[in-house]
């Protein structure tokens, strides 16, 4: 079984603070996380891996400036790791990477499952995955909180309507995980050193494909581009609510309710 | 003028009727929740009608269910030009491949300019889908639009770390444009109960669900959410009226979803432990929603939540430091407030 899980960083927001009056955004310090939910894909796969006989390919979910968390997954068990480079790359929306992204997998000889996070923890996108499963062919399961493989089926549990239900699906099949569903394990110590060193049985695990080579340059044009950014207004604290308990209360419950529909 | 006469001459109004069938147009994809139109679906529509006056285009509505093309009325009521219906046994709960099914034939005909659909599980899911399907664009969780009038672009807001700034996405070169757009972030239209048109019958083929659903997950229990990491805390302080008014922040809690943690003196009251302590001492959050009562709010709790997104205090003590830092104060005895509170969200 061939498993691939899709990875992404991004920058750890509590090194971060916006000042919305300023117009800017500080970054007072630099450090880069995998995305939590592509964390608890990686940890299923791995998972799936402990269990059967599996090979758990690493691929990026958006250019990257650096290998590192492709060495991270290798450190913590997968198998091998594609690093996408390329100029052509460095643009690339969600909707490019798919391109690249199906390439890439078909030049991997196919896969059984992919494994990605629901969302990204910055943007809240969460289209990669279910991108990947139109252009694969495959079946999608979106949001699972568990992930298993059994009798050559995908099964997973989901939570619709209040309740648990086990789901299952034919191969190929797209995943998403949900942020949290799985804790990520601790990386291996002589993998993580042979990992960076390029020694040892994980000595050639991490290769470097040109995305050029993967598909035609037109077909990494962004679909989507930004235009700015918008800052809320600067936060007002210590307002209060006034009248009977049962007025304050109606008040709370609506700022609440407006709070949490967000 | 008499109102009824008025009543009279508006529900003689013509039915309304499209003129510019095929070619652009934008689209809403409706979300049906135990049988009604879903408000979201409602500002959809709203937040369409804004674009398509703008564009000179119409607004159609697309309704997937089983036996609920009565509510087709409710589209056009809130400013659909035309609706398109798909009435089908198959279509009764939301499934992808049926609904996929019907929405790319439809989309690949009618080749709409703009798509619009709600941000909850059913848009969330058809829209990449679709958009993949049709080299279309895709803006997610999008909170407000503009339109760049020139290129026929609609420019969404989208919430960057839960909202702390916002990025504005285009897809200048795609269509459709396809958005999703977050529940509640959006004004509702105003329903003209007078408005009323026939809406079209989309032929339905059958499709299978790639996913099968087996059975409840019985044994399944999600791995707990660390504190640190809870979107919701409602914390309780020595001031939270005893035992009774930590059993009111229990319900609170289960009622909105979230954690119960407390101050320190929560922890030497022996209702909390040592790990659910807010304070820089102990664990610090960074929750959307953190609800503190009967917790004065010394500067080391002060500090343990000072990245939370929103923050609600009940205290009787108008000088306690907590409504520095709040967002919302009530200063009232939490065991007062606490039951209409719950009472309020019941509602």
């Amino acid at each position: 079984m061939r498993i691939i899980v899709i990875l992404g960083r991004v920058l750890d927001p509590s090194g971060i603070v916006v000042k919305g009056s300023a117009g800017r955004i500080f970054v007072n310090r630099e450090e880069y996380l995998i995305q939590p939910a592509d964390a608890c894909a990686l940890e299923a796969a791995l998972r799936i891996k402990d269990g059967m006989a599996a090979e758990v390919v690493a691929l990026p979910r958006s250019p990257l400036p650096d290998d590192d968390i492709l060495r991270q997954a290798i450190a913590r068990g997968a198998d091998r790791a594609i690093y996408l480079t390329g100029p052509a790359l460095k643009a690339a929306d969600e909707a490019a990477m798919t391109g690249v992204l199906t390439a890439a997998i078909e030049r991997l000889g196919g896969a059984d499952l992919v494994l990605i996070g629901s969302t990204t923890l910055d943007t809240g996108q969460g289209q990669l995955g279910l991108r990947l499963a139109e252009a694969l062919g495959g079946a999608q399961i979106t949001g699972a909180w568990q992930v298993s493989s059994a009798d050559g089926q995908v099964q997973a549990v989901l939570q619709r309507n209040g309740r648990y239900v086990a789901v299952e699906a034919d191969p190929p099949v797209v995943v998403t995980l949900l942020p949290g569903a799985r804790k990520l394990r601790y990386p291996d110590g002589v993998r993580l050193i042979n990992v960076y060193r390029g020694v040892g049985e994980v000595g050639d695990a991490l290769e470097a494909w040109d995305a050029a080579d993967l598909v035609d340059e037109a077909a990494l044009t962004p679909l989507v581009e930004s235009r700015g950014k918008e800052f809320a207004p600067e936060r007002e604290r210590g307002v209060r609510a006034s009248g009977t308990p049962a007025e304050m209360a109606q008040a709370a419950a609506d700022a609440l309710r407006q709070r949490m529909r967000r | 003028m008499d109102a009824s006469y008025l009543d009279l001459l508006m529900a003689q109004q013509e039915e309304i009727t499209e003129e510019a069938a095929g070619g652009g147009g934008v689209w809403v994809v409706a979300d049906v929740v135990n049988g009604s139109i879903a408000p979201v679906t409602l500002e959809g529509i709203g937040a369409a009608r804004t674009l398509a006056d703008s564009l000179g285009a119409y607004v159609y509505g697309v309704l997937l269910g089983a036996g609920g093309a009565d509510l087709a009325q409710t589209l056009y009521q809130a400013g659909a030009d035309g609706v398109r219906v798909a009435d089908d046994a198959g279509l009764s709960e939301f499934a992808l491949e049926p609904y996929l099914h019907v929405l790319a034939d439809l989309f690949e005909a009618e080749q709409p300019e703009v798509v619009i659909l709600a941000a909850t599980q059913q848009g969330q899911e058809l829209a990449p889908r679709l958009a993949q399907r049709m080299g279309g664009g895709l803006i997610e969780h999008v909170t407000a639009v503009t339109l760049d009038e020139a290129t026929r672009t609609v420019q969404g807001a989208v919430p960057i770390y839960g909202g702390q700034y916002f990025e504005i996405l285009a897809c200048p070169e795609a269509r459709p444009q396809f958005l999703t757009i977050e529940p509640g972030t959006f004004p509702a239209p105003f329903v003209d109960s007078y408005r009323k048109g026939e809406p079209t019958l989309l032929d339905v083929e059958p499709a299978t669900p790639a996913v099968r659903v087996i059975g409840p997950a019985e044994d399944f229990e999600p791995p707990p959410v660390p504190l640190k990491q809870a979107p919701v805390i409602v914390a309780a302080g020595r001031q939270v009226g005893g035992e009774a008014g930590f059993a009111l922040v229990q319900q609170l809690a289960t009622a909105l979803g979230g954690r119960v943690a407390g101050d320190r003196g929560a922890r030497d009251a022996g209702w909390i432990e040592a790990g659910q302590v807010v304070d820089v001492r102990g664990v610090e959050v960074a929750p959307e929603v953190y609800v503190a009562a009967g917790i004065r709010g010394d500067t080391f709790h002060n500090a343990a939540i000072e990245e939370a997104g929103f923050i609600l205090a009940i205290h009787p003590d108008p000088h306690a430091p907590i409504f520095e830092s709040a967002d919302l104060g009530l200063e009232a005895e939490p065991q007062d407030v606490l039951p209409a509170l719950l009472e309020a969200l019941g509602d």
